[in-house]
Formats: structure tokens, sequence, C-alpha cells
């Protein structure tokens, strides 16, 4: 089913050039000079020493091996808007985005693999049909949908959890109070992504389960007299897993959308957002900057993901 | 009897499916003569509420709401619609290109498959969105171009089982083309498989085009379910809620509410054809 390892990494270095090389070409893809087209369409109004600046700029980056080799000093050029560099932008949100997005991931992956596992383990009962029929009415739910009827509801009906940001402003809040305020800001947003995100690991768990319930491996461990959790856990589970560690990885790279709406709705303040506002307002460098580093990111924690199932399932390692 | 039960379901499924798409399909269709207004005039008294005249109130801009919800499930779905279809004939395309050739083709096909899945699929879009308000075709159609990998894989798998069963051996034998094998027994067979993978995409497409509008990558003055609730929200300390955003979101929720009936519906329906062959 999979490839050889070196035509994995291949592609994947392929996909990471084919990457840079669009962000190098994309400012030259624009009508006039360097400066025209930064300048033209966004809404920061340069003065002549910026001018100047994205001049020289232009110079250093003529070249894809100078627009690498610039990249790779950290140099990531300057947002026109903020007017601060795009390297310092992106660390500066970053937590924000890795504390909501991984989080979301993580329990989403985690309750779905569970719920599906018990599910699969109680084939043919109403709890099994129930869930199953709920779980495909929610898979596929946008966030937008599910994130503005939890914000009408939660935050503007009962006022019960805060509309928007991570965490209160000027509040100076420490330790405990900190800690509660920060979960309370994290709460709505989270709940969005794994709303969005559950239902196809869950449907996906009980689905590759049910496939090894069927195994002759289950009927001798059961045989074996082994504990229900056990033959369950260590004997059906392990073997069910491997499905979703590939939509693990997979996952990443739909996430990023949801993470801009959810971002965006929520006024969280984490690298979809910072995204969203430079892409409106035509901020280029950032924008370019912020689009280059995600899917970087998101490309390298496929490849880990993918490695890991190299290790995971011994078919694969083995070539068969 | 497992069997019929089964597909007695999976027919229910899809006839609610169906009668709801289509409910809405005839909406947007019929836009131009249901709705009461045209959407781009701006005659009347912002943020009114609903009475007689308008049935949904009237937004910031002065434009009937009801007028902007047709025309916004007009232009939503149509993109929903291109995208689909795009994706999925690209998917298919694939799919059976890869499992019929095999070898560098197929080798060539999944590695760009996986390359692409890697990807997320809003980056191009954004990248595109950050030069200039890009046209809504252009978009659905580079839409396309990312996302078919799932259906490609799907339909591979699928047909690579189906080339070695007999009938097809037999039609090889006969001297049958590859062009009529795959036409006249491939595609035939894979057909609920690649009609849930339609809705599905639909669906993904759909909730692109709302989640891009939402985030205001299209022009402003374009009519969207996704641009309203971004128009609407912005009024969110004003008891706006029930009549300018709940309308779009309920619209949105039926769409992917009957794409994903149908879905399950056309699986239920494969699978029960599976269990039969």
């Amino acid at each position: 089913m999979r490839g050889k390892l070196w035509s994995t990494l291949t592609a994947y270095a392929l996909a990471a050039v084919l990457l840079l090389m669009l962000s190098h070409a994309l400012l030259r893809l624009l009508p006039g000079d360097f400066v025209s087209a930064h300048w033209e369409r966004g809404d920061a109004l340069l003065d002549a020493d910026q001018a100047a600046a994205l001049r020289e700029r232009f110079g250093t980056e003529e070249s894809f091996s100078g627009y690498l080799s610039a990249l790779a000093r950290g140099d990531w050029g300057c947002s026109l808007a903020l007017e601060k560099p795009v390297l310092d932008l992106i660390t500066e949100a970053l937590p924000w985005t890795l504390l909501l997005m991984g989080s979301a991931h993580l329990l989403a992956t985690a309750l779905g693999f569970i719920a599906g596992m018990e599910v699969a383990w109680r084939r043919g009962s109403p709890l099994e049909k129930g869930s199953v029929a709920v779980m495909s009415l929610l898979d596929g739910v946008p966030e937008l949908v599910s994130g503005l009827l939890l914000l009408l509801f939660f935050s503007l009906r009962l006022e019960w959890l805060p509309a928007s940001g991570a965490q209160t402003a000027y509040a100076e809040l420490a330790g405990g109070a900190w800690f509660a305020d920060l979960l309370r800001h994290l709460a709505l947003p989270l709940l969005t992504l794994v709303l969005a995100d559950l239902p196809g690991n869950f449907l996906l768990a009980r689905g590759s389960m049910l496939l090894v319930l069927d195994a002759p491996y289950l009927e001798t461990a059961q045989a074996k007299g082994l504990p229900p959790w056990r033959v369950r856990y260590r004997h059906g589970a392990r073997n069910a897993l491997l499905p979703l560690v590939t939509r693990f990885g997979l996952r990443f790279s739909l996430m990023v959308t949801g993470a801009l709406v959810v971002e965006t709705l929520f006024a969280y303040p984490g690298l979809a957002r910072l995204l969203v506002e430079a892409v409106g307002r035509r901020d280029l460098p950032l924008a370019r900057g912020i689009i280059l580093f995600s899917s970087l990111a998101v490309l390298v924690l496929n490849l880990g993901v993918e490695l890991l199932y190299r290790r995971l399932d011994p078919r694969v390692c083995h070539g068969h | 009897m497992v069997i019929d039960s089964r597909r007695r379901l999976g027919n229910g499924r899809l006839r609610i499916g169906g009668g709801l798409l289509a409910l809405l399909l005839a909406a947007a269709l019929l836009a131009p003569w249901l709705s009461p207004y045209d959407p781009q005039a701006m005659p009347f008294v912002p943020l009114s509420l609903p009475d007689g005249s308008h049935w949904l109130g009237v937004n910031d801009a002065g434009m009937d709401l009801f007028a902007e919800l047709l025309y916004g499930l007009r232009n939503s779905l149509a993109f929903g619609l291109v995208g689909g279809f795009a994706a999925l004939a690209l998917g298919v395309a694939v799919g059976l290109m890869t499992a019929w050739y095999g070898g560098a083709v197929d080798a060539v096909g999944m590695r760009l498959a996986d390359v692409l899945l890697a990807i997320p699929l809003v980056m191009p879009l954004l990248l595109l969105a950050v030069l200039a308000p890009p046209s809504p075709l252009l978009l659905a159609l580079l839409l396309a171009l990312l996302s078919w990998p799932s259906t490609a894989r799907a339909i591979r798998a699928q047909a690579l089982s189906l080339r070695n069963r007999p009938h097809v051996a037999a039609a090889r034998q006969m001297g049958g083309s590859t062009f009529y094998i795959l036409g006249r027994h491939l595609l035939p067979e894979l057909a609920p498989l690649f009609l849930a993978g339609l809705a599905g995409k639909i669906r993904m497409a759909l909730a692109m085009e709302v989640s891009l509008a939402f985030l205001g990558l299209f022009e402003p003055g374009r009519k969207s379910l996704g641009q309203t609730l971004r128009d609407g929200i912005q009024y969110y300390y004003l008891d706006i809620w029930w009549h300018w955003l709940l309308p779009p979101l309920l619209c949105l929720s039926l769409l992917i509410l009957s794409l994903t009936l149908l879905a399950v519906g056309c699986e239920a329906l494969f699978d029960s054809r599976l269990r039969e062959g």
C-alpha cells in the first residue's frame, strides 16, 4: 500500500521545494516592480525609508538561493502594516495556535478512539446505532455553523463564557485564577474544533475495530480466558489504531481551515487570525511568511506521522 | 433479510436527503423569481426588523435579507457543485488510471496524492487571495485541483479489486479496449461509491466557500451564506441573531444534512451490493 521510504521522502522534499518556490514567485507574479507590488494593493502607505529597504531587499531576494539563505538566516521580512519582523509576529502567535489546535486534535483523537472502540464492542446495540447515527450527522458540519451556534448560545445568550480573546485583558491574574481564565477562554473554540474532528475519528475507529473483531486472534485471546479489557485494548484496539494514525496526520491539513474560522470567530490571538488579518490588509510579507511557515510545519508533522506509522505497522516496514 | 432491511434504510436516507437537496436547489435556481427585491438594491431603512414586506428584515446597508439569503444560497451552492463535480471527475479519472495501468502511473499518481494531502488545502487559495480577491470560479477549480486525492484513493482501492474479477478478465480476453472496460464495467459498478464521494466533495467545497466568504476573501459585494454571517456577526450586540444569523445558519445546516444523508445512503447501497456480489 505504501511506497518505499525513499520515495515518500522525495515526495515530501518535492512538496517543500514547491512551496518555497511558489512563495518566492508570488511577488514576481504581480504586475509592476517589487515595491509597487507591495504598495499599490496594500493598505499600508510606505515612506521613503521603507521603499528603499524594500528595493534593497529585492536585490538580495532576486535569486532563489538568496531567498533561501535569507529564510535560513531567520530574515523573513517585515510586516508592512504592523511594522515588526514577520518571524517575531509568528513566534508571538504560535503558542496560542499550538495550545488550541494541539489540545483539540489530541482530545478529539483520544475521545473518538475510545468511544469508537467501546461502541464497536457493543455491536448491534441501540447505543451503537444511536451514536453512529448522531456522529454521521455531525460529521462534516462546518466549524462556522457549530462555532457560531455555540457563540450565540453560551456567550451571547447565557453569558457563561467569554466571546473573544485568549485571556482577560489587563486583568493581571496569576496562578490558579490565570489558569481558570485561560480555560474559560479556551472552552468554546476548543469545543468547536473537537466537534468538527471527533465524528470522523469515532466512525473510523468503530469501522476499523469492527474489522478487527472478526479476526481469529481475538477469539484466541478470549478463549485463553483473558479479561475483556485486555482483549479489547491490548489485542483489538492496538490493531485498529493504524487507520487513526494516518488520519491524525491528514487531519492537520484539514484543520487549518477550521482554525482560520474558529480563531477569527472567537478573536483568538493565534497564527490563523494573524493570517486572516494579513490577507485582509494585503500585507504581503506577513501573509506569505505565515502561509509558508504553517504549510511547512504541517508537512513536517505529516512526515513525522508517516515515519511513526512505519514503526507501528510491521507490514509496512517489511514491505508487504 | 439483512440485505433487504439495509437497502430499505439506505433508500430512506437517500429519499430524505435527495428531497431536501432538491428543495434547496429549487430555491437557489428560482431565486430571481422568488426574491421580492433586487439583492443589491439598498433603498430600505438599514437594520429594520422583519415585517410583512421584509420577511427577514433589512441589513446594515439597507438590503433585504430574504433576497440576500436566496442569492447567497445560490452562490454558495453553485460554488459547491462546481468544486465538487470537478474534484470528483479528477479523482475518479486518476483513481481508475492508476488502478488500471499500475506501475509508474500508479507510483506517480499516488505520490502526488500523498503530497497534496499533506499540504493544507486553504493555503494555496489564501496565497491567491492575498494578491487580489479571486474569481469564485477560479477558486472552485483550484480547490478541485487540490482536493481530488481522497476520491482517487478510494476509487483506486475498489477498482484494483474489481480489476481481477472474472467478468473484467473475460471482457479483457475478448479484446475489449481499456476505454470500453473502464467506461462500461468499472465506472457503472463503482457508481454508488463515487456518488457517495460526490456528495462528500460538494459538502467540502460548500463548507470551504462559506468559510472563505466568512473570512472575507471574496469581493464584499458578492452574496454568500458566509458573507451574510460575516456581516451579521458585527451587530451581535443588537438583537439580530434570530432573523439575520439564524436563517443562513439553518440553510447551511440543512444543505450539509442533505448531502450527508445522500453520502451515507449511497455508501450503504454500495455496501449491500458488495455483500450481494
